[in-house]
């Protein structure tokens, strides 16, 4: 296992400054008839899907970005990768410009797309990671290191002669980051790595991704609208929204100001009629004769279900609040002052 | 170079997975060898030769041809890069530390080394079962005009397949140019009738064109016709290649920086 320990802590991975991105797109007006008029006249229009932000990552940080659909979270990585050139402002990326797309600054760092893939499905994980050894050149002694390291890790040496279409969401999305991994890169970015997946197989990602940022000092920028990946993982979340950023600060703390209510599911095995709770401010969001969902106050969980408890209920379900209305409130109620 | 040369072998590895398209492929090249024996063999029935050719003089070319017809296949890289680039997956070549275009050659070349050995095999059984009195050049010299036009061809058509891919960036849709391209090479290639059957002003304006040096000339060259053209053969695709070459670099600079990735 090798780890970046020559990289100092206190080293800035990421440097941008008013960082912007606009894109163009084509505008065409309903119909047939705006068809053939768009054929003499076309209209564009101009989207801002990242504006004037500002970040500075540390070595070794593990960092969320998170923020609804068209926030600018993806715009964001593709400019850090290089992949996209940014419309105005600075970027630094380990002392180089990502976009100039030197092969010395893509070997130090990974970038895994939920819904992108760098494995050949008609191969074996093997072949592939025999294929990036060489692109990456990696010295066979590393390479075996890391790819023992990685198996041992995920526990899957048993897929590894096995072709990757065959392979479930959870087992590809493991290989994925086997291949992201295999060259030590100093960074990995990681956009909606668990998308799709199941509980157990996002719980094992998240376990993989804590140790590799623990172990080998990878700092890890992941994006993800699981509130539950970014809590524990993140020690540190960048909210982002209409390509604005609205907070960038400790994780914990985002939370603790703006996730403030809890929805309560709970099911019954006979139909029962709307309840009169005596805990103030729950709010029945779903009234139905089996189903019953409140929105409560985080502390006023507790009274509420206990009042509930009193009822008998099949099941109940505790789930905190989506990131999309935590965004939200942030967004009317402005954010931290790194923002 | 480890890294293009592990490029090929991964993609002659997936030309490998599916055996129905490697029997069908063999079929194919068979097939066609059959049909052209038919058909010439009827034309031929009460002539010693047409245009230039005896009848085994025109089977060894329609061979010949046919086999490096069948080699260029870089067709499937412009299809690559506009499907990427219009789904958004075209950084799966952009964030590896590899040049995109070798990326594209290495995976050609891997493709064809594959093919290159079954064809070829295909080839050799049907020129024995038919008895076909193979007519082939003996100069070591046109032999090696014929080997480097052939690879330069190659490479010429890889690029101009990789030139139209990254048109997408500019264009978003390619499907018109690659029509044009396809109806072109067509003709021009001499893959279906051999060019010396066209007049002689209109293979004069052929000549020109990079598509004239890629099949045909190589095919006859091979079979011992025209060798006068071998050394200016080399010399134009070699310009071509130079000239797609650098067309390449000036669309990527100019077009690169719309990328934006969208798709996903």
């Amino acid at each position: 296992m090798n780890k970046n320990q020559n990289i100092n802590k206190d080293t800035t991975m990421i440097n941008t400054a008013n960082l912007v991105k606009t894109y163009r797109r084509y505008k065409k007006p309903e119909g047939i008839r705006g068809s053939i008029a768009s054929l003499f006249r076309r209209e564009y229009e101009e989207k801002t899907a990242v504006n004037q932000i500002d970040l500075s990552i540390q070595a070794g940080e593990f960092v969320g970005l998170i923020g609804p659909n068209g926030a600018g979270k993806t715009t964001l990585i593709k400019m850090l990768t290089g992949i996209i050139a940014p419309t105005a402002g600075t970027i630094n990326v380990m002392g180089y410009y990502p976009n100039d797309l030197k092969n010395a600054f893509k070997k130090q760092y990974a970038v895994v797309m939920g819904q992108k893939s760098q494995l050949f499905f008609e191969l074996t994980v093997n072949d592939t990671l025999r294929l990036f050894k060489e692109i990456y050149e990696i010295s066979e002694k590393t390479f075996q290191a890391n790819k023992n390291y990685f198996v041992q890790l995920f526990g899957v040496g048993d897929l590894m002669d096995v072709q990757v279409r065959t392979l479930s969401l959870g087992e590809r999305m493991k290989m994925e980051l086997i291949v992201a991994l295999l060259h030590n890169p100093k960074i990995l970015f990681l956009d909606e790595p668990t998308i799709g997946l199941d509980a157990v197989a996002s719980k094992q990602i998240r376990s993989f991704l804590r140790e590799i940022n623990e172990k080998k000092g990878t700092t890890i920028i992941l994006t993800s609208h699981y509130i539950e990946d970014i809590k524990t993982l993140c020690r540190r979340t960048i909210v982002v929204n209409h390509g604005t950023k609205l907070y960038d600060g400790a994780t914990d703390e985002l939370f603790e100001r703006f996730q403030r209510n809890k929805r309560i599911k709970i099911t019954f095995d006979s139909a029962v009629k709307t309840m009169r709770l005596r805990t103030g401010g729950a709010k029945l969001v779903v009234d139905e004769p089996y189903k019953k969902e409140y929105e409560v106050a985080r502390q006023d969980a507790k009274a509420l279900l206990a009042e509930l408890m009193e009822h008998e209920p099949k099941d109940i379900v505790i789930e905190e609040e989506e990131i999309g209305i935590v965004v939200e409130r942030i967004y009317q109620e402005g954010g931290n002052d790194n923002a | 170079m480890r890294k293009y040369w592990e490029i090929s072998k991964t993609y002659m590895k997936t030309q490998l997975v599916w055996r129905a398209d490697v029997i069908f492929n063999m079929i194919f090249t068979i097939s066609k060898i059959l049909f052209a024996y038919l058909l010439w063999g009827i034309i031929f029935q009460n002539k010693e030769s047409v245009g230039m050719f005896t009848f085994h003089g025109m089977l060894s070319y329609y061979i010949v041809s046919s086999f490096l017809s069948q080699l260029e296949m870089s067709e499937g890289i412009s299809n690559e890069i506009h499907e990427r680039i219009r789904n958004g997956t075209f950084s799966k070549y952009i964030v590896i530390p590899a040049g995109i275009e070798r990326y594209f050659m290495a995976m050609e070349l891997g493709i064809v080394l594959f093919y290159l050995v079954f064809d070829f095999a295909a080839a050799v059984v049907w020129i024995f079962i038919f008895r076909i009195q193979f007519v082939f050049t003996t100069q070591w010299r046109v032999i090696v005009c014929a080997v480097l036009m052939a690879g330069l061809g190659m490479i010429f058509m890889i690029r101009l397949n990789y030139f139209l891919g990254i048109l997408t960036l500019r264009f978003e849709g390619i499907g018109t140019f690659l029509m044009i391209k396809n109806n072109l090479v067509s003709l021009v290639t001499g893959s279906i009738v051999p060019l010396a059957l066209f007049p002689e002003t209109v293979t004069g304006i052929l000549r020109l064109l990079p598509f004239y040096y890629v099949t045909y000339l190589p095919a006859m060259l091979f079979t011992g016709q025209c060798q006068e053209e071998a050394v200016r053969g080399l010399v134009i695709i070699g310009c071509w290649c130079v000239l797609m070459q650098s067309a390449i670099q000036n669309a990527w600079k100019k077009y690169f920086r719309k990328y934006d990735g969208a798709g996903i």
